[in-house]
């Protein structure tokens, strides 16, 4: 049933805008891939590309052997052999539960008793077997969605997509929902693309995680992969950021490609991204908040070259510790500094930088604009915390 | 009949526009990049354009025939103006002053009693709601000769009352033949357009502002005199629609207007294209000044609502909660609503079947009560042959205008696509503002020019015409009314059949037609029922030999065989009721889906 998914250089545009420029990517039979990326980035399109809705101008999609599209063949969406999940969830409100998930499985042609059992299995596995007679206006929205799930998942079909399934939901039943949809999918074997702009939930979902940036794929790799190795400034800020440090390049460190970067708060040790190696260059550092830590003041340490200055300006509890802003001389503020203990505000701190966490990109606005710090950042929080 | 009501109701946030918000509209492919876009939105309008050619020149050769009567051979001058003069002096003259006085006072009567009606209804817990608003449905689908007629056959000299009480009832004669019937009767007509225009406002209208003005101090009287200008809107889009719907009546003016002497446009323009020689530019004149008369209306309500804007409805105002009315309060408003129907529907009622059922000559009792009427009309051919033909000609009607009203409706749910759906509404529009007389009228003078039949289009004197009419006014309505419940379905639910494994057709018919079915059913028999009594194109276009059901009816008013059309007309009704009845049973009993869909929605 499991499918190879290939997608070639796939292009589309709506009028002279291309939402979609030449992508291409695979997923392996089984897998689950996340495409990640803000709100016009072009991922909705993408997958109603892959769901035979959208039209691509040229490109490929390839499942399994069978050509989805090619050149000017468009396999209409019913001759998939696919199923999606949408965002609206699109369940038939004139159907009960029971018979929104039957309609998917008369594809495949079972008789009634077979048929049945298996609406009553799925719906059991959703946690909707009380629920099987009832209309979607009578469900709440997380078992409306549940019932979409199980819509997608009663055929078996050879890929999953899924678009945007939690956005409308709050975030205890978005969690609760997402664990079931990554346990469920693994068990049923499908190739799976689900598409969302929480970082968050593309990481905790994905085995691999594409971002995509004004319909391109820029890039394609593990949650890991993609967080610790982010291959833009774009693809960091996306995945979430502490704050960002501007400054110009030491010293190109060591083989494990690390460069120290004098910042207008101290001298930063970075991972180098992209091509800035040449000394003297500007560059700007992208500081993941796992990266941040408050050093403790025992006394024993040595006060080495890699802890910054700063004040606490802002303190939050958030029940297993708190989250601190905290200003470094030359007015940026790293949000997001979390420690087990509570540093009041106005209190003078020392901060620890994990190179593994810090980024240097060229800083394009540097040959135009003189050394400023940025005012405000503004850098995208994450809830992501990698140990 | 024009129905202007559609375009201004307030379009309530829906679930699919909402979630479609998120994502680009499908488009089609682009293979020639913009130029091929372009291309292919213009080869979509262009089915409509043909169409709107069709249904529409013929008025606009109509209209031009007032200002340049030689270009068709009804004059000697190229360009003249001397016709509005003409027009605007003598009786002519005196129809159109008439007419507008008689639309004010028939838009400030209804706008009146439908915020009263709408107020009691939609803000207190008046008893019977689901009756009262029926009723309204029975007035808006009633033609207005029917409720003229009824009037008449019980003032009129020799007439129901005068039988019943013994001696003539001439002061109420001289009443309602005269410009306060004529208002009450076209006052009533518009009521329900009113009601709707201020019942959802009314409605959607939260109980914050009432709360607010109470708890600062203001009194009942100056709550009111707050809550007025936030009605404002749906109280001018109200009179605006009545009005208009008032001036462009022909029922009334070739009936009731007609007995009392009492001249209106819509049946000048009719007397001077019925005369032989038929002055069309004086006819066209009066299509002028009507049509200048019908923008000028829409045009104060569009001016009246500028730079306000006031939402009532938004995503946190509360359900308004019922005034419990006390039993007196209860009784004096059930006493009010239901004097009003009496007097709009149950007398023109009383007075048809009253008709229907008196014996022909003699003394009056009950037991003198006779189904001979009922009985002449069963056996005489005519009247039959009068009902099958509109019948049949409503059956095509109605089918045309569903179907093409249903794409129609679609496309202009996705008005934001491009030149075709602004073509098709800027078309709709035009067409629903276009009184039926001028219609028609433009229909008998076009099709009749030689080129027509040069150009081997012969249409003149045809019952393919008289369809061409009936569609004419039934395809806009049909359209807005579906573009309604056609935009409602999110598209996500036809492409979840669609990914789900079921063909194009199927997916339609398994998860879009369940939903729109009730709409779809509504829709035709709303077509059907107003072609079927449809009287002033049917007066106009019908071909020789044959005679629609409403001319047969009016007829009957020169006192030919009046018991004999008050039983005709009475047998319609009761069998236009039993078909609606019977649609709606079978939908349910079909479609339970559907029907529970209703009753949450």
């Amino acid at each position: 049933m499991t499918a190879h998914l290939r997608v070639e250089n796939l292009s589309k545009s709506f009028g002279p805008t291309r939402v979609l420029d030449g992508i291409s990517f695979a997923v392996p039979p089984g897998r689950f891939t996340v495409l990640l990326g803000p709100s016009g980035s072009g991922k909705t399109t993408l997958l109603r590309c892959l769901a035979g809705i959208e039209r691509a101008e040229s490109g490929s999609i390839h499942l399994g052997e069978r050509a989805l599209a090619q050149g000017r063949s468009h396999l209409p969406p019913d001759r998939r052999d696919l199923a999606m999940v949408f965002q609206d969830y699109a369940l038939w409100p004139h159907m009960t539960a029971a018979a929104n998930v039957g309609y998917a499985l008369r594809r495949r042609r079972l008789d009634r008793e077979p048929s049945r059992r298996r609406v009553a299995e799925v719906l059991a596995r959703v946690g909707l077997s009380d629920h099987a007679e009832q209309f979607p206006h009578q469900l709440s929205g997380g078992q409306q969605q549940r019932v979409a799930l199980a819509r997608a998942l009663v055929a078996e079909p050879g890929l999953l997509l899924f678009d945007e399934p939690l956005s409308n939901l709050d975030a205890d039943l978005r969690e609760r929902l997402r664990v079931e949809i990554a346990t469920l999918t693994r068990e049923s074997g499908a190739t799976v693309v689900y598409i969302t702009h929480d970082q968050a939930e593309a990481f905790a979902l994905a085995d691999e995680v594409g971002v995509l940036e004004g319909g391109r794929l820029v890039q394609l790799g593990s949650p890991e992969d993609v967080y610790h190795r982010p291959a833009s400034p774009f693809v960091a800020r996306f995945t979430g950021l502490a704050g960002e440090l501007e400054g110009t390049l030491e010293a190109a460190a060591d083989a494990a490609a690390t460069v120290t970067v004098r910042t207008a708060a101290g001298p930063v040790t970075a991972v180098a991204g992209g091509t800035a190696r040449a000394t003297g260059s500007r560059v700007r550092v992208l500081v993941r908040p796992a990266a941040v830590t408050i050093a403790r003041d025992t006394g024993t340490e040595p006060v080495a070259a890699r802890t910054l200055a700063g004040t606490v300006v802002d303190t939050a509890y958030r029940g297993r510790g708190y989250d601190h802003v905290v200003q470094l001389p030359g007015g940026v503020r790293l949000t997001g500094v979390f420690d087990r203990s509570a540093q009041q505000r106005g209190t003078a701190v020392r901060l620890l930088l994990d190179p593994e966490g810090c980024f240097a990109f060229p800083d394009p606005a540097a040959a135009s604009t003189p050394v400023a710090v940025a005012e405000n950042p503004e850098p995208i929080r994450t809830t992501l915390e990698v140990r | 009949m024009t129905d202007t009501t559609t375009d201004s109701r307030p379009r309530l946030p829906d679930a699919a526009g909402t979630a479609a918000a998120g994502r680009p509209p499908i488009r089609p492919p682009h293979l020639l990049g913009r130029a091929g876009a372009r291309l292919r939105a213009t080869a979509r309008a262009l089915p409509w354009l043909l169409f709107g050619a069709v249904l529409l020149l013929p008025v606009i050769g109509f209209l031009l025939v007032a200002v340049t009567p030689r270009l068709f051979g009804q004059g000697d001058a190229w360009f003249t103006l001397s016709t509005f003069g003409q027009v605007m002096s003598g009786w002519t003259g005196r129809a159109m002053l008439d007419t507008f006085l008689v639309g004010t006072g028939a838009a400030a009567v209804a706008t009146v009693v439908a915020t009263a009606l709408a107020w009691i209804t939609e803000r207190a817990d008046l008893v019977g709601r689901g009756v009262w608003r029926l009723l309204l449905w029975a007035l808006l689908l009633a033609p207005s000769y029917l409720e003229s007629l009824g009037w008449t056959w019980l003032v009129e000299p020799q007439g129901v009352l005068s039988r019943l009480l013994g001696h003539d009832p001439v002061a109420l004669r001289s009443v309602v033949f005269g410009p306060a019937g004529v208002v009450w009767v076209l006052a009533t007509r518009g009521v329900p357009f009113a009601y709707l225009a201020v019942s959802a406002l009314i409605r959607g209208m939260g109980r914050e502002f009432e709360d607010a003005a109470r708890t600062h101090g203001g009194n009942r009287r100056s709550t009111a005199r707050l809550l007025l200008p936030i009605l404002a809107p749906g109280l001018w889009a109200g009179f605006a629609i009545v009005f208009a719907e008032s001036i462009s009546d022909y029922g009334v003016a070739a009936t009731l207007a007609a007995q009392a002497n009492f001249p209106l446009v819509t049946g000048a323009m009719e007397q001077s294209i019925s005369t032989f020689p038929a002055q069309f530019p004086l006819a066209s004149a009066l299509g002028w000044l009507l049509l200048g008369l019908v923008a000028l209306a829409l045009l104060a309500q569009r001016r009246s609502m500028r730079g306000r804007s006031f939402t009532v409805l938004s995503g946190r105002t509360r359900p308004a909660v019922r005034t419990r009315l006390s039993v007196r309060a209860q009784a004096g408003a059930l006493t009010t609503v239901g004097g009003f129907f009496v007097l709009a529907l149950g007398i023109p009622a009383f007075g048809a079947a009253a008709a229907a059922l008196l014996p022909s000559g003699g003394s009056v009792t009950l037991t003198g009560l006779t189904l001979a009427n009922f009985r002449q009309v069963l056996h005489t051919g005519e009247l039959l042959s009068a009902l099958g033909y509109s019948a049949r000609l409503s059956v095509i009607t109605a089918t045309a205008a569903l179907v093409l009203g249903a794409f129609a409706g679609r496309a202009l749910a996705r008005r934001g696509d491009g030149a075709a759906g602004r073509i098709l509404d800027l078309l709709l529009l035009a067409a629903i503002a276009l009184p039926s007389v001028l219609l028609a009228s433009g229909y008998i003078f076009t099709y009749n020019l030689p080129l027509a039949s040069h150009l081997g289009i012969d249409l003149y004197g045809t019952s393919a015409l008289l369809v061409l009419g009936y569609l004419a006014g039934a395809l806009p309505s049909a359209a807005r009314l579906l573009s309604g419940s056609l935009g409602q379905v999110s598209d996500s639910l036809l492409w979840a059949a669609r990914v789900h494994g079921r063909p194009a057709t199927r997916a339609w018919t398994g998860a879009v037609l369940p939903l729109v079915a009730g709409s779809l059913v509504w829709t035709w028999l709303i077509a059907f029922c107003g072609t079927l009594l449809e009287l002033p194109v049917s007066q106009l276009l019908a071909p020789p030999g044959s005679e629609p059901l409403s001319v047969a009816i009016t007829r009957q008013l020169q006192g030919y065989n009046v018991g004999a059309g008050a039983a005709m007309t009475v047998l319609v009704v009761l069998a236009a009721l039993a078909l609606i009845a019977a649609a709606l049973g079978v939908l349910r009993l079909l479609l339970p889906a559907a029907h529970r869909l209703e009753a949450v929605a």
